[in-house]
């Protein structure tokens, strides 16, 4: 075969190029989605030569941002305890529709940590 | 229905996905769509016109992209470098695993129609194609990917020289060789493509 027709069928070829199904584009944004990194938290002030008891603590946690997050998460599940059942009520109610129970694990909590009793 | 134009469409690949990287929600859907098609038409021609297995690997490679995104070197290569590399890798990791199955598909091209319905425009251009994919398959794997990368995708050896981490000579060698055994396998077939005997 002379090389200008193979240099032909080669251009066919470039011009030829496959078109992804929408399938396919799906996926891989969903994949972009999933894997794309959350956006980190400021950054905190330079380290100094010794690390200081939340670094030592955020390296445990897996980082400043999942500490971050702890955090949040600590602070919500305190708040969640200290609201009024009333307020809890209306979020569960907000995932499935019964009336939610409460239910005190430790009774009369602020009597077991009073020592004077 | 083409998509509205994006304000990242003239954003370089790299720029994109650092943009990713940080959180920027739209960058992504354009650099998927920039660069999945190269990537599925590379891994397409390597896998002997597989489609689904192409899609497969198109997939893969795309994954690994993101994966690396917030670790990505600014400067030290380009995007699509890096992406016909990990095709190459992932096709070649595929085709060696063909062989050990013994389940070598050798794409056969279709049979040419007949003289008169042959001469359509389309159907010459059909059989030209399943012929040139038919042809590349039958090339040792490194011809294969050096003939593509070179004379379909486009790249310049030095380019092609990092994607197959090799030096530029044996890039040369490699395509020169592929093109002229492409050659051989097509005589003969000039007629029934369409060309000259010759």
């Amino acid at each position: 075969m002379q090389d200008s027709d193979l240099d032909d069928l080669l251009a066919a070829a470039r011009a030829d190029r496959p078109t992804p199904s929408p399938a396919l584009m799906a996926r891989v944004i969903a994949d972009a989605d999933r894997l794309q990194p959350r956006p980190a938290l400021r950054a905190a002030p330079a380290a100094r030569s010794r690390p200081g008891f939340l670094a030592v603590l955020a390296e445990a946690f897996g980082g400043r941002g999942a500490l971050a997050g702890m955090a949040a998460a600590t602070l919500a599940g305190v708040w969640v305890g200290a609201a009024q059942p009333a307020a809890f009520s209306v979020l569960t109610a907000g995932v499935w529709p019964t009336e939610s129970v409460s239910v005190e694990l430790i009774p009369d909590l602020f009597a077991v940590l009073d020592p004077e009793g | 229905m083409t998509p509205p134009p994006d304000a990242l469409d003239d954003t370089p690949d790299e720029a994109l996905l650092v943009l990713y990287a940080n959180g920027d929600p739209t960058a992504a859907r354009v650099l998927a769509r920039r660069l999945t098609p190269r990537v599925l038409g590379y891994a397409a021609r390597l896998l002997g016109g597989d489609r689904a297995e192409a899609e497969d690997v198109a997939q893969e490679a795309m994954l690994r992209l993101w994966r690396i995104a917030p670790d990505w070197r600014q400067g030290e290569a380009q995007v699509t470098t890096w992406l016909y590399r990990v095709v190459t890798n992932l096709c070649t990791d595929r085709l060696r695993s063909r062989t050990r199955r013994g389940t070598m598909p050798l794409e056969d091209a279709p049979e040419v129609a007949d003289g008169a319905a042959g001469a359509e425009a389309g159907l010459i251009e059909a059989d030209r194609a399943a012929a040139l994919q038919a042809a590349l398959a039958h090339l040792p794997d490194r011809q294969r990917q050096a003939v593509v990368l070179r004379h379909i995708e486009g790249l310049t050896n030095p380019e092609i020289a990092k994607v197959m981490e090799i030096g530029v000579e044996a890039v040369e060698s490699l395509t020169a060789r592929g093109k002229r055994a492409l050659a051989a396998l097509l005589a003969g077939r000039q007629p029934e493509l369409g060309y000259e005997e010759g």
